[in-house]
């Protein structure tokens, strides 16, 4: 079994001296200056973003979703039949996301393998790919089309299976589906499931994993391992029982551990963090731990302290590799 | 039903009291000089002047729609977390942080034990008060809401943040009600970020701004995700909850209707995320809708939340809605 560091997801996009990102999207909305423009801006910014977390020592890292205007719209602006509506609260954040109107039908107009080849041809590292997953997608859109709750839930399992196919065919070994909205209804996994399965058909080499957080994992923890995913992973901030209920059940598959926290400026304790990690670590019989910050960090703390959270995300790995 | 409550206060509302939550718009000569002021190119005094002007016009524009109880608009405050972090000790202010889109903002961070310098919103609502003759709310943000919407790095957990900002804000509530203040509202926006988090110290906390204080408590929760803390919600040691009801199409009359609301509620009746003006009728079937579930001796009649995202054209038309249309149903009830 290996350790590896990792990023949960998001990277912020501008900090104090760098305020590149927010000063051309000022002038893209004044249109001072053209799409292409504002592309090479983020070009840059996802570059330094990707770096940054290379050099906060991650073995894994992201391309810091700085193109994503938030985690549910990004998907969902590039859909033929869904329209971009007002703002709305992301789950217990202060962030907001912009809500999808599901009108008709949904089909991909492109794919996020762009994004994915330029992340990891500018990067040193392997860049996991991240995308919302189709039953957080449909739990957060207001569904005016034909389709019920569940079929649209498989309409975009089906949009999701095509882009992690072309993810595969981009050359992307690692995918991460995140799905925090099925805590708020773990009654609802049965339909979560069946996209999963639809999703993981599609995954060909990838290491395909799942991603919970905002929302304590434990009470669906023996599910969640049933599902035809590599890996699982949990934000530890929301379930301290966690590390005790893996111990005992054990877990057959990679374990994401989201146990820096990421919604929080503390630095977090390390001795702490190590302490929970090597009480999971002898019940994992996956091929790899990862450890992560238990959400994504772009769009909750500020880019210095986001970057102290990788360093230790980093530290406690290497620490948890020696005490093997 | 608190009406008993009311009187003993001293406080004669009529039935169904118009109120609003709290905020007005900004006119364009307050924002103008907040910019300067923010640029150092004003004076505190000078702006001090216009946010007087301001809250001046507001109270005029209240008592001329015949609103039974006053707020003060909010003209001096920016962020109602932000507001009470940068004015008392224990805090320091964050690198930026996003709000949504291309919206950045710096979130205040717990770093030592947090305390009142001192009365911090008494003098404003004295004056404020001394303005008319109907009662003005004194006006503070919660102990959960100022935790959860806080960076904490001083306090071991956010069930001990939540109770240190209680503490705090008791104070405060004390201060108001010595100066005369007799109905507190208490907001708590974030009061269902995490339901398990209610029974758990939130209504502690609650508890420990209010007890034994005498005066009427008003506790303003929007964005909540109410099917989670409903019926338990009303632990809440407060007399009224003030809710958004109209942005989820009165959804939660349907848990009213399955668990009886036993408080007493200022009802939403206006959307503010809505440019729209909702017509009489619109806000008169609204209050209806509401009275076929509530008593009328529980109901109060507001806006959804505070009206600052609004322009000022529209905030006036959406109160001039709700006091066309609860005038009209007073009189019904009169008869």
């Amino acid at each position: 079994m290996e350790l590896k560091a990792a990023n949960n997801g998001s990277y912020p996009r501008i900090s104090d001296d760098d305020q590149r990102h927010r000063q051309a999207y000022a002038k893209l909305d004044s249109k001072e200056i053209a799409w292409d423009d504002f592309e090479k801006v983020q070009d840059e910014v996802t570059r330094d973003a990707i770096e940054e977390q290379a050099k906060a020592g991650l073995d894994i890292v992201t391309d810091g979703q700085i193109r994503w205007y938030d985690p549910v719209s990004h998907i969902a602006r590039n859909l033929e039949g869904c329209e971009i509506n007002g703002l709305l609260r992301f789950f217990d954040t202060n962030f907001y996301f912009r809500q999808p109107v599901i009108k008709g039908k949904i089909s991909r107009r492109d794919s996020l393998a762009k994004e994915y080849r330029f992340a990891s041809g500018v990067s040193s590292k392997p860049v996991k790919q991240v995308i919302t997953g189709p039953y957080t997608e449909a739990k957060l859109s207001i569904n005016n089309s034909k389709a019920d709750f569940r079929a649209l839930v498989d309409e975009f399992a089906k949009v999701i299976a095509q882009e992690v196919k072309d993810l595969a065919g981009a050359g992307a070994k690692f995918v991460q589906i995140d799905e925090p909205a099925i805590l708020k209804k773990p009654a609802d996994f049965a339909i979560l499931e069946k996209a999963v399965k639809k999703i993981s058909a599609a995954k060909g080499g990838i290491e395909l994993s799942l991603c919970t957080y905002f929302g304590d994992a434990a009470p669906l923890y023996k599910k969640l391992v049933t599902l035809p995913v590599d890996t699982l992973s949990f934000d530890f901030t929301y379930s301290p029982s966690l590390p005790d209920l893996i111990a005992e059940k054990g877990c057959e598959k990679n374990l994401g551990l989201g146990i820096i926290d990421g919604r929080n400026t503390r630095l977090d304790d390390k001795d702490n963090v190590l302490a929970k990690i090597v009480k999971i670590m002898p019940a994992v019989e996956g091929e790899t731990i990862y450890i992560m910050p238990s959400c994504g960090i772009g769009d909750y703390l500020p880019r210095g302290t986001a970057f102290k959270k990788l360093q230790i995300v980093a530290e406690t790995t290497e620490k948890a590799r020696q005490m093997k | 039903m608190s009406r008993s409550k009311l009187k003993k206060l001293g406080l004669n509302l009529p039935i169904l009291p118009m109120t609003s939550v709290g905020s007005f718009p900004k006119p364009p000569y307050l924002l103008e000089a907040r910019k300067k002021f923010a640029a150092k190119q004003m004076k505190h005094a000078d702006l001090r002047e216009l946010e007087i002007r301001a809250t001046r016009e507001w109270i005029r524009k209240q008592e001329s729609l015949g609103i039974d109880v006053m707020v003060d608009g909010e003209m001096y405050r920016g962020d109602m977390v932000a507001y009470f972090a940068e004015n008392w000790e224990g805090f320091k202010t964050s690198g930026l942080v996003r709000s949504y889109g291309n919206r950045y903002y710096r979130k205040p961070i717990i770093v030592g034990e947090v305390k009142a310098k001192g009365p911090l919103t008494v003098d404003w609502w004295k004056f404020v008060q001394s303005l008319t003759e109907m009662p003005l709310k004194g006006m503070v943000t919660g102990p959960y809401t100022m935790m959860d919407w806080l960076f904490n790095e001083y306090y071991p957990t956010r069930r001990d943040a939540c109770l240190a900002m209680a503490k705090v804000i008791r104070g405060e509530v004390k201060s108001l009600v010595k100066a005369g203040a007799k109905i507190i509202q208490i907001d708590e926006p974030a009061i269902s970020a995490r339901p398990e988090e209610l029974p758990e110290f939130a209504i502690e906390a609650m508890k420990d701004v209010t007890k034994g204080i005498d005066a009427y408590f008003i506790t303003h929760i929007c964005y909540g995700a109410f099917e989670f803390i409903y019926p338990e919600m009303l632990k809440l040691s407060v007399d009224n909850f003030d809710l958004e009801m109209s942005n989820s199409g009165l959804d939660l009359l349907k848990l009213f209707k399955k668990h009886p609301f036993t408080k007493d509620i200022s009802f939403g009746v206006t959307d503010i995320h809505t440019h729209v003006i909702e017509s009489n009728e619109l806000v008169e079937q609204r209050i209806r809708s509401a009275l076929e579930v509530l008593k009328p001796e529980q109901v109060w009649v507001d806006p959804d939340c505070g009206l600052k995202t609004r322009t000022t054209e529209e905030a006036i038309g959406k109160l001039k809605a709700i006091s066309v249309a609860v005038k009209k149903i007073r009189r019904e009830l009169e008869a």
